[in-house]
C-alpha cells in the first residue's frame, strides 16, 4: 500500500512537472523587432510589409502542413524551442535615420527582442543596424540594397536580398537573350531618381554594363517625387534608346507612364528595376497603359496549390493586395531569421548569429525565386537572384525569364496602351 | 528653335498654370491676413481626395468632383478660420507657423488613417485623351487645369478690384478697426476670404487629380512650389501668382530639358533669390 | 536670489536626470531633448530675439553634420573636428546669405531662407564628393574615445548638457550686452531703431552668424550620435521646421523657451511613436499635430510665457496681478 502510494505520488509529481514544462514551453514567446516605414512618403510599403510579416507569423505559429517543405510551416510554433510562439513588435522609422536608430534601441533594451528585421530605406538600415551591432543583436535586412551596408565589417548583420551587382548580371543575361530573340538592345538609357536607391543602383549598373561591353549607355537622372516629367520623356523620345531601364519609386513610375502616353513615346523595351513598378498601386493606376513592361522580381505565384500560390492567397486575404516582390522579399527575410532562431534552439544572440551563419536553405524551402540562402563572411546572401516578369495583360505580371521559370514567353516590343 | 523646344515650353506653360492655380488661394490669405499657411499643400491634397471619392462612389469625373471639392474645402476653410486662424491671427508669426504646421500634420495623417498610404490615381482618360495640334501634344486634363487657372485668376482679380465684397475684404485687410467703424464685420469678411481661398485650393486639387497621383503626402511635394510661386509673385497679388507660376513652369521645363532634371529646382531657387535681391516685394507685390 | 531659484532647480534636475531615469532609452531621450534644445536655442538668437523667422536653419545644421561626418569619411579624423569645421562653414555661409536676405522683411525673409536651404540640399544631393544621396557615415566601430561612438547615451547626455549650458550662457550674455539692447529695439520697430542710430543691419547679421555657428554645433553633435548624415536628415526642410516649432512652442525670445519646447516635443514625438507608430495607421502624427494646433491656438506665445505669467503673478502683491493677463 505504502509503496503504491509513494509511486502514485511520484508519478503525479512527474506528470505535473511534465505538464508544467509543457505549459512553460507553450507560454514561451520569442520576440522579434521589425523596423519599417509606416508613415511618410514610403508608408504604403511599410503597411504591405507589415501584412506580409503577419501572414508569415500565421504560418509559423500555426500548423500549415499544406506548405510542404517551407521551414516552420508544418507544426505550430518553433519546434527547436519547444513549440514557442513568435511575436513581432513593429516600429515606425518615420523615414528618418535618427528615428530608426531610436526605435532599434527601444526594441533591444525595452522590448528585449531576440533579433531585428529592418528597415527598408538603406540609410535607416545603416543607422539602426549600428545599434544592433553595438549591443550584439542579430540584424537582418530583407530589402535594403546599398552596397556599403555589408562593407562595414559588422558581425551581426545579414542581408537576404539580391543587390545591384546581381542586377547587372540578371539584366545583362536577359538583354542578351532578348537580342537573340530578335529584340534591339544596343543602346540603353538608365532613367533613375536622385535618391540613394536610384543613384547607387544606376551607378553600379552603368559600371557593370561597361565591364560587360555594353558601352552605349546614357544616364537620365530626375528629382524624386517630380511634379512634371515631360522634359525627360521628350529627351528620351529624341535620343531613341533601344532599352529604357527605369529605376524609380511608385510616384514617379506612375507619372512617367502617364507622361509617356500623353507624349506618345514607346521604347522598344521598357525594363524596370523593381521598386515602384512592383507596387500594386502602380498596376491599378497605370497598368493598362504600361502593357509589356518588364520588371525584376524574385517573386512568382507559381501553379495553383503550390506553396507560393497558397502564401499569395493568404496575403491577399490579409491585405487586399496582390503579393509582389517587395513584400515577398520582406517575408522571405523574416522566414530566414526565424528559421535560424529555430535551429539555434535558443534566443541567445550568439547562438542565433551562429545559426544564421550556418544557414543553407535550398530553393524548394523558399517562397522567393532565390537560388538558395547562404551568407558569406560579410553577411550577404550569395545565392540571391531574381526573375524577369512582364505585365502582359495590364493586370498581372507573369514570369517570362529565365526560360526554366517562365510561365509565358516574353512579348516584344513594348506595347504600352 | 527646334520643334521639341516648343513642346517643352508649352508643357512648361501648362505646368506653370497648374502652379498658379494651386497658389492663388495661398496668396489670397497670405496677402489679406498676413498668414503663412503651412497646411496649404494639404488643402490641395484634400481636394484631390474629394475628387477621388466622387469618382469611386459615383463614377463622376471633374464635372462633379471639382465643384464638390470646392464646396467641401470652402467649408473646411471657414471651420479652420473660426477654429484656429482667428485665435492666432493677432499672435506672432511663429504661432501661425506652429498652428498651420500642426494643422498640416493633422489633416495629412487623418487622411492617411482613413484611406491608407497607397498611391491612388484617376483613369488616364477621365477628361478625354490627348490633343495633337500640328504635332504638339497636350493632355486634355492639363489643358482643362490651365484654362481653369486663368479663369480663377481672372475671377479672383475681378472680385478684389471690382466688387463691393472685394473692397470690403481689402478694407479689412488694410485696417480691421477702421473697417469695423464703417460697419464692415472683419470676422465675416475674413471667414469669406478663407472660404474663397480654400475653395480655390480644393478646386485646384480636384483638377490636378486628373493627371497626377494621389497620396496623403502629396501636399509636401506641392507646398514648397506654392510658397515660391506666391513669394515670387508678391504676397496677395493674384495676377502676380499667375505670372510667377507660368515663369517657374517654363523655367523648370526648359532647365529640365536643357541642363538636366535634377538641377531644375536649383535653377528655380537661385532665380527666386536673385529676384528678391532686386525686388524684395516680389514681382507684383506692393512695396 | 529668487530669480535663480527655478533655474538652479532645473539645472540640478538636468544633471541628475540620467541617474534618476536610467534605462538606455530614457537616457537617449534626455540626450535628444538637449540636442534639440541646443539647435532651438541657437535658432532663438535670430528667430526669437531678432525676430527674423528663419525657416532654413537646416542649412547650418547640415554644415555641422557634414563637417563632422566628412572629417571622418574624407580625412579619417575624429568627427570632433567637425565642430570647428562646421562653425567656420556655417558662419561663412551665414555672412554670405545674411547680407542680401536680412534686409527682406517678414515672410520674404522666411521664404528666402527656405530657398537657400533647399538649394543647398539639392546641391549636396547631386554632389558625389559629399556622398550625394547616399550620405556620409561616421566610424562604425570606435577607434578611440575621440570617435565619440558610444553604446550608452550617457556621454552624449553630459556632452550635450555642457554645450547647451554654453549656448544658453552666450545667449544670456548677448541679451544683456549692447547687441541685445539693439536687437530688442529692432524687433519692436526696425525703423525706430535705425533712426535712433542702432546699426540694425550689422546687428542682425551678427545675430544671424552667431545663431548659424551654434546651430552647426548641434548638427555636428547630431551626426556624431547617429553616426550618419544624408541630405534629408541633415539639410531637409523638416529639420528647419522642427527647430523652429520647438522654439515657438516653448517660447521664442525667452532664454529657456526652446529648452521647454524641446522638453515637451521630443518626448511627445518619441513616446507617441513608441505607442502608436507600430500600428501603422498614422495616428502618431494625428496626435502630435493636434497637440501642436491646440498649443498654438490657446497659447500663441509659447508654453513658457504662460508659466512666467503665473510666476510673476505669484510674486506680485495681490490686486496687481490681473493687469498682466492678455485681454
Amino acid at each position: 500500500m505504502k509503496l503504491k502510494h509513494v509511486t502514485g505520488l511520484l508519478s503525479a509529481a512527474a506528470m505535473s512537472i511534465a505538464l508544467a514544462g509543457a505549459a512553460v514551453a507553450q507560454d514561451k514567446v520569442v520576440k522579434i523587432g521589425a523596423i519599417l516605414p509606416m508613415s511618410g512618403g514610403t508608408a504604403s510599403i511599410g503597411a504591405h510589409a507589415k501584412a506580409a510579416i503577419e501572414v508569415a507569423l500565421d504560418i509559423i505559429n500555426n500548423a500549415h502542413p499544406e506548405l510542404g517543405k517551407l521551414p516552420l510551416a508544418k507544426n505550430a510554433g518553433l519546434a527547436g524551442l519547444g513549440g514557442a510562439k513568435v511575436e513581432v513588435i513593429f516600429a515606425d522609422n518615420q523615414g528618418s535615420p535618427a528615428t530608426g536608430q531610436n526605435q532599434a534601441l527601444r526594441l533591444i533594451t525595452e522590448e528585449k527582442v531576440a533579433a531585428i528585421l529592418g528597415a527598408y530605406q538603406s540609410g535607416i538600415t545603416l543607422t539602426s543596424s549600428a545599434i544592433a551591432e553595438k549591443y550584439g543583436i542579430p540584424y537582418l535586412t530583407p530589402e535594403s540594397v546599398a552596397a556599403n551596408l555589408t562593407e562595414r565589417g559588422f558581425k551581426w548583420f545579414f542581408r537576404t536580398t539580391p543587390i545591384a551587382p546581381d542586377f547587372v548580371r540578371i539584366y545583362d543575361e536577359f538583354l542578351t537573350d532578348m537580342k537573340a530573340a530578335g529584340g534591339k538592345t544596343d543602346s540603353i538609357a538608365l532613367v533613375h531618381d536622385n535618391t540613394e536607391y536610384g543613384t547607387s543602383v544606376a551607378n553600379t549598373i552603368a559600371a557593370g554594363f561597361k565591364e560587360k561591353g555594353r558601352t552605349n549607355v546614357i544616364d537620365v537622372a530626375y528629382p524624386v517625387n517630380a511634379t512634371d516629367l515631360q522634359a525627360q520623356v521628350l529627351q528620351l523620345k529624341e535620343k531613341k534608346p533601344d532599352v529604357l531601364l527605369m529605376i524609380s519609386y511608385t510616384s514617379d513610375a506612375i507619372l512617367f507612364a502617364k507622361t509617356m502616353q500623353s507624349q506618345d513615346y514607346k521604347p522598344p523595351i521598357l525594363l524596370a528595376d523593381d521598386a515602384g513598378y512592383s507596387d500594386p498601386s502602380f498596376i491599378k493606376a497605370v497598368g493598362k497603359i504600361s502593357q509589356g513592361v518588364f520588371n525584376r522580381s524574385a517573386w512568382a505565384v507559381g501553379p495553383a496549390g503550390s506553396p507560393s500560390a497558397i502564401v499569395a492567397d493568404m496575403y491577399k486575404k490579409k491585405s487586399g493586395e496582390e503579393m509582389e516582390d517587395t513584400v515577398g522579399r520582406e517575408m522571405q527575410g523574416f522566414f530566414v531569421l526565424v528559421d535560424a532562431i529555430d535551429r539555434a534552439g535558443s534566443t541567445d544572440p550568439a547562438k542565433i548569429q551562429a545559426a544564421l551563419k550556418a544557414t543553407d536553405l535550398k530553393p524548394d524551402q523558399l517562397i522567393m525565386g532565390y537560388k538558395g540562402v547562404k551568407f558569406d563572411d560579410k553577411g550577404q546572401n550569395v545565392l540571391a537572384s531574381a526573375y524577369i516578369i512582364q505585365l502582359q495583360d495590364g493586370e498581372n505580371y507573369v514570369s517570362v525569364w529565365p526560360k526554366a521559370n517562365a510561365e509565358k514567353p516574353p512579348m516584344l516590343p513594348y506595347k504600352g496602351w | 528653335m527646334s520643334f521639341v523646344l516648343v513642346q517643352v515650353i508649352v508643357g512648361g506653360l501648362l505646368l506653370g498654370a497648374v502652379y498658379a492655380l494651386f497658389s492663388s488661394g495661398l496668396t489670397l490669405v497670405w496677402g489679406m491676413m498676413n498668414i503663412v499657411n503651412f497646411a496649404h499643400g494639404d488643402f490641395v491634397m484634400l481636394g484631390m481626395y474629394v475628387a477621388y471619392v466622387v469618382y469611386t462612389l459615383f463614377g463622376g469625373g471633374p464635372i462633379f468632383g471639382a465643384p464638390l471639392a470646392t464646396l467641401v474645402l470652402a467649408t473646411l476653410g471657414v471651420v479652420v478660420y473660426f477654429g484656429l486662424i482667428r485665435g492666432i491671427m493677432k499672435g506672432p508669426m511663429l504661432a501661425q507657423i506652429l498652428g498651420t504646421f500642426g494643422l498640416a500634420l493633422l489633416l495629412r495623417y487623418s487622411v492617411f488613417w482613413w484611406f491608407g498610404a497607397n498611391f491612388l490615381s484617376l483613369p488616364q482618360d477621365i477628361v478625354g485623351g490627348t490633343y495633337a495640334f500640328a504635332g504638339l501634344r497636350v493632355e486634355a486634363s492639363r489643358l482643362l487645369a490651365g484654362i481653369v487657372a486663368l479663369l480663377v485668376t481672372l475671377a479672383l482679380h475681378l472680385l478684389l478690384t471690382r466688387s463691393s465684397l472685394g473692397s470690403k475684404m481689402l478694407a479689412v485687410a488694410e485696417d480691421a478697426t477702421a473697417a469695423q467703424l464703417m460697419g464692415i464685420r472683419p470676422d465675416t469678411m475674413q471667414a469669406i476670404a478663407w472660404a474663397i481661398a480654400a475653395g480655390a485650393t480644393g478646386l485646384a486639387g480636384a483638377l490636378i487629380a486628373n493627371f497626377f497621383y494621389i497620396v496623403p503626402t502629396v501636399g509636401e511635394t506641392l507646398a514648397i512650389v506654392a510658397f515660391v510661386t506666391v513669394s515670387l509673385g508678391g504676397f496677395g497679388s493674384v495676377p502676380g501668382a499667375l505670372v510667377a507660376g507660368l515663369l517657374i513652369g517654363v523655367i523648370e521645363s526648359l532647365s529640365g530639358y536643357l541642363i538636366g532634371a535634377v538641377y531644375k529646382d536649383i535653377v528655380v531657387y537661385l532665380l527666386f533669390l536673385f529676384f528678391l535681391w532686386f525686388r524684395p516685394q516680389g514681382l507684383m507685390g506692393k512695396s | 536670489m529668487r530669480r535663480l531659484l527655478w533655474p538652479s532647480v532645473f539645472a540640478a534636475f538636468a544633471i541628475a536626470y540620467p541617474l534618476l531615469l536610467s534605462s538606455p532609452f530614457q537616457q537617449r531621450l534626455g540626450a535628444l531633448v538637449l540636442l534639440y534644445a541646443i539647435a532651438a536655442s541657437a535658432w532663438n538668437i535670430v528667430g526669437g530675439y531678432a525676430g527674423q523667422v528663419s525657416v532654413g536653419h537646416a542649412v547650418f545644421f547640415g554644415c555641422g553634420a557634414y563637417a563632422a561626418m566628412g572629417s571622418y569619411a574624407k580625412f579619417g579624423l575624429s568627427p570632433l573636428f567637425g565642430i570647428p569645421g562646421g562653425i567656420v562653414l556655417a558662419v561663412g555661409l551665414a555672412a554670405i546669405v545674411g547680407v542680401p536676405t536680412l534686409r527682406l522683411s517678414g515672410h520674404y525673409f522666411s521664404m528666402a531662407t527656405i530657398a537657400v536651404a533647399e538649394t543647398m540640399r539639392l546641391i549636396v544631393t547631386n554632389t558625389d564628393y559629399v556622398g550625394a544621396a547616399v550620405g556620409l557615415s561616421g566610424p562604425t566601430v570606435a577607434r578611440n574615445v575621440f570617435d565619440l561612438s558610444f553604446i550608452s547615451a550617457l556621454p552624449y547626455y553630459y556632452l550635450f548638457l555642457t554645450v547647451l549650458a554654453i549656448t544658453l550662457f552666450i545667449t544670456w550674455w548677448m541679451t544683456n550686452s549692447r547687441m541685445g539692447f539693439y536687437l530688442r529695439a529692432i524687433k519692436d520697430s526696425e525703423r525706430a531703431a535705425r533712426s535712433l542710430g542702432a546699426p540694425a543691419s550689422r546687428t542682425k547679421l551678427y545675430a544671424f552668424m552667431l545663431s548659424a555657428g551654434l546651430t552647426s554645433v548641434a548638427g555636428a553633435l547630431y551626426a556624431m550620435m547617429f553616426g550618419f548624415v544624408d541630405p534629408e536628415s541633415g539639410l531637409g526642410i523638416l529639420i528647419s521646421v522642427k527647430i523652429l516649432i520647438m522654439a515657438a512652442l516653448g517660447g521664442a525670445g525667452l532664454l529657456f523657451g526652446p529648452l521647454v519646447g524641446a522638453a515637451i516635443l521630443v518626448p511627445l514625438e518619441e513616446i507617441s511613436n513608441n505607442v502608436l507608430g507600430g500600428k501603422g495607421a498614422g495616428l502618431t502624427f494625428v496626435v502630435y499635430g493636434a497637440i501642436i494646433v491646440l498649443i498654438a491656438r490657446f497659447q500663441p506665445g509659447g508654453i513658457l510665457s504662460l508659466i512666467q505669467r503665473h510666476l510673476r503673478k505669484d510674486a506680485r502683491p495681490a490686486g496687481q496681478g490681473g493687469a498682466d493677463h492678455a485681454p
